[in-house]
């Protein structure tokens, strides 16, 4: 995959005669203002997994209010999407408009492909705080936000209820005693199951971090060895320790058979676990719980996608209106009937198709206090550092004040790419 | 060419320049025809295979991110830095270690046992050879996605098949791709299954080339089953023993799918290889520093194959 890449570089490469960088320009930029009318013109999107193949019911509804508009859909597989938009802009062959994962926004708005956000465009507040600060490298916003998605804790009410455990534990403490007695009362083989390090397990950890006052990044350094930090993992390891989770990692599709069987008794996950389960015959036999708090708030992590426009475009302002459309209330409620897309627009979450489902509410909730990671370029090589050395913890082999550190003089001799 | 004697005698008697331009017209435009011939060849391979290994080359001596990709020229120049920064990588010295173990291991376990086969086919007492050859086979022409599905499966550590047979001798089998001591081991054991029916296949060749005269005129002078083997079979199987060795050698050198479709390289880093490793620092963007690792990789398999050709050069008669 990356051959293709290689080649593209290459010919360039080739011509090779001077190097050396510029000096950076930096300080918060201002986009262009979007012209007013109807769009007109071609509009090509491209859009990953589901959303990719759904998103022309859309683009559809959007060529009905503006007849001389015509938007073209490139659905595109997630696996390839990071190298495809990668060679794309090598080669200068990029789409007009793009559907982003909101921990990439940092390294492509870096190459200077994406457009500034045009103001006026949409309203920041309209937005859940977390997901819009996701657009925002170096002050300035190269994305807005589509969908997000939240975590929380999925348990199995039997077992909580055989626990005696009536409502959501509060505290990390309330937590802890709580995967206790779903263990020692409720009868599971695990009190909970955290994802022991690999792949992925920062956004499970992280929000351990916020919920006691920590950070990963604050603005000039990185603070992953600070006390609430340190602090944050002796709790994610204080679960392994005490026998409450395994140290083996789970593979995709066995957490939740295993949650509704009762061996586990809760896990960590995203708004699509709703389906998951409710698939293998588990509606109305688990509970959504909301994150607890450690010495600070009860944050969650916010994932989700982004629209961004890039500078290249030929139809600069149509893109812009597309992507303001996409971002209208009732759009944003349309989608989520369409592909179960959380909406990123908080307004969206008044309406009755959401606000009337129990289960949504704490997703809704939750929302307001999630955060993402910093919207650096070098993010995914800190995450998979940070990733590694919480295995660690999970394995027992190293104690949670080591870690810290090793994750901060890994992320700190790695850089913000800047 | 050969010119008729009376050209010959014209270039001689017409002045030097006519006669030179004469002779040189034709090899040029036969050179040209030539070259004709060779382009689409020629213009494929520079575009498309040296120049990506050029330009991968040039890409290892600077620091080239993924930040860099509109404007591949304003990058610094930084020399031998990416190579020499590899060896204070304990991550990459750790793919090394696992990366040298599969092959030292791995190699010689799956020749072996390819060998093994083949005798075991050549022999002619195994009956329905064709269905044994196809199914020793099998592996090699399968996706390795629908190998790793069964696999997890079999090394499940509950209910899987390895562990449920193990438990009928009463042994406590381990989770054998989440235990640090059992999981690069495993992949080597699928690594020699997946490869296996390759060897095979090339040295039941090799074994049906050597005549069969020779097996009776050893056993004539009483040469018994393991010295016939040692004496005879080894020797006249060198050369197929050599591209083996080099094919299985410079797979494994790249192995990759195993861990990747299997463990991701966990638990803690114990089943991360090279190009594995590799590929994650392509896949965060650094290009520099993932280009040299690359080069670091090629090296290896080059010097690898040397050191077999040394070993097993045909220098019997």
């Amino acid at each position: 995959m990356n051959r293709r890449l290689l080649a593209t570089v290459a010919v360039a490469a080739l011509a090779l005669s001077a190097c050396g960088r510029d000096a950076e320009d930096s300080g918060p930029q201002q986009g262009e203002a979007v012209a007013g009318g109807n769009a007109s013109g071609e509009i090509t999107v491209w859009a990953m997994g589901t959303e990719g193949e759904k998103l022309s019911t859309l683009a559809d509804a959007f060529m009905a209010e503006n007849p001389e508009a015509e938007v073209k859909v490139t659905p595109v597989p997630w696996d390839g999407a990071h190298n495809k938009l990668a060679a794309a802009i090598a080669g200068q062959e990029t789409p007009d408009v793009t559907m982003l994962g909101t921990t990439w926004i940092g390294e492509f708005a870096k190459t200077g492909a994406l457009d500034v956000v045009p103001p006026e465009l949409v309203d920041a507040k309209a937005f859940f705080p977390g997901a819009w600060e996701t657009g925002i490298v170096d002050g300035t916003s190269y994305s807005v936000p589509w969908y997000v998605e939240t975590r929380l804790l999925y348990v199995n009410s039997s077992v909580a209820e055989k626990a005696g455990i009536t409502s959501p534990p509060k505290t990390w403490a309330e937590l802890t005693q709580a995967a206790k007695d779903m263990q020692a009362k409720g009868g599971a083989k695990w009190g909970i199951y955290l994802q022991p390090g690999q792949t992925g397990a920062w956004q499970t950890v992280m929000p351990f971090v916020w919920q006691n006052g920590g950070d990963i990044y604050d603005g000039e350094k990185f603070v992953l060895d600070s006390p609430d930090a340190v602090q944050a993992l002796e709790y994610y390891k204080s679960f392994y320790d005490s026998g409450l989770s395994s140290r083996d990692r789970l593979r995709e599709g066995e957490t939740e058979p295993k949650l509704l069987s009762g061996e586990i008794a809760a896990f960590v996950s995203g708004p699509w676990n709703i389906g998951l389960l409710d698939e293998l015959g588990g509606e109305g036999k688990y509970e959504l719980w909301p994150m607890p708090s450690g010495s600070g708030d009860f944050t969650s992590f916010i994932g989700g996608s982004n629209m961004s426009v890039f500078k290249n475009s030929k139809n600069r302002d149509a893109a812009w209106k597309f992507v303001a459309y996409l971002m209208r209330p009732d759009v944003q409620v349309k989608w989520y009937q369409t592909v179960a897309d959380l909406p990123a627009v908080q307004e969206a979450w008044d309406n009755e198709t959401l606000a009337g489902d129990q289960q949504l509410k704490v997703f809704g909730d939750q929302l307001d206090k999630a955060k993402a990671p910093p919207s650096i370029p070098t993010w995914e090589q800190i995450a998979a550092g940070v990733d590694t050395e919480l295995e660690k913890i999970a394995k027992g082999t190293t104690s949670a004040a080591d870690a810290a550190k090793a994750m901060q003089s890994q992320a700190s001799s790695i850089g913000t790419g800047g | 060419m050969s010119a008729p004697p009376e050209t010959a005698t014209n270039t001689a008697a017409v002045p030097a320049t006519g006669g030179d331009a004469g002779t040189a017209r034709r090899p040029r435009s036969r050179s040209l025809a030539g070259w004709g011939f060779a382009l689409p060849f020629a213009l494929l391979f520079l575009v498309f295979t040296a120049g990506p290994v050029v330009a991968s080359l040039l890409m290892s001596v600077t620091d080239l991110r993924g930040t860099d990709l509109l404007d591949p020229f304003n990058v610094d120049i930084v020399g031998l830095d990416n190579y020499l920064r590899l060896a204070g990588d304990e991550k990459f010295l750790t793919a090394a270690g696992n990366t040298a173990i599969f092959v030292v291991v791995g190699v010689p376990l799956t020749m072996a046992l390819s060998l093994l086969v083949a005798m075991g086919l050549n022999s002619g007492l195994v009956r329905f050879q064709t269905l044994f050859r196809v199914g020793y086979y099998l592996p090699v022409v399968t996706s390795i996605v629908a190998i790793s599905v069964v696999w997890r499966f079999v090394l499940q550590p509950d209910s899987g098949l390895l562990n449920e047979f193990l438990g009928l001798f009463g042994v406590d089998g381990p989770n054998w791709l989440n235990n640090q001591t059992f999981a690069l081991p495993t992949l080597i054991v699928m690594g020699a299954w997946r490869n296996l029916g390759f060897g095979m296949v090339i040295f039941l060749a090799g074994l049906q080339a050597i005549p069969k005269d020779l097996y009776e005129a050893a056993t004539i002078d009483g040469a018994r089953r393991f010295a016939r083997f040692r004496y005879l079979t080894v020797p006249m199987l060198r050369p197929t023993m050599l591209f083996v060795a080099v094919i299985t050698t410079i797979g494994y050198v790249q192995f990759f799918e195993e861990p990747f479709v299997m463990t991701q390289g966990g638990p803690l880093d114990s089943t991360l290889s090279l190009a594995y490793h590799t590929y994650n620092q392509f896949g965060f963007g650094n290009y520099g520093s993932a280009s040299a690792m690359g080069y670091v990789l090629f090296v290896v398999v080059v010097l690898l194959s040397i050191a077999w050709f040394k070993l097993l050069r045909n220098n019997v008669d």
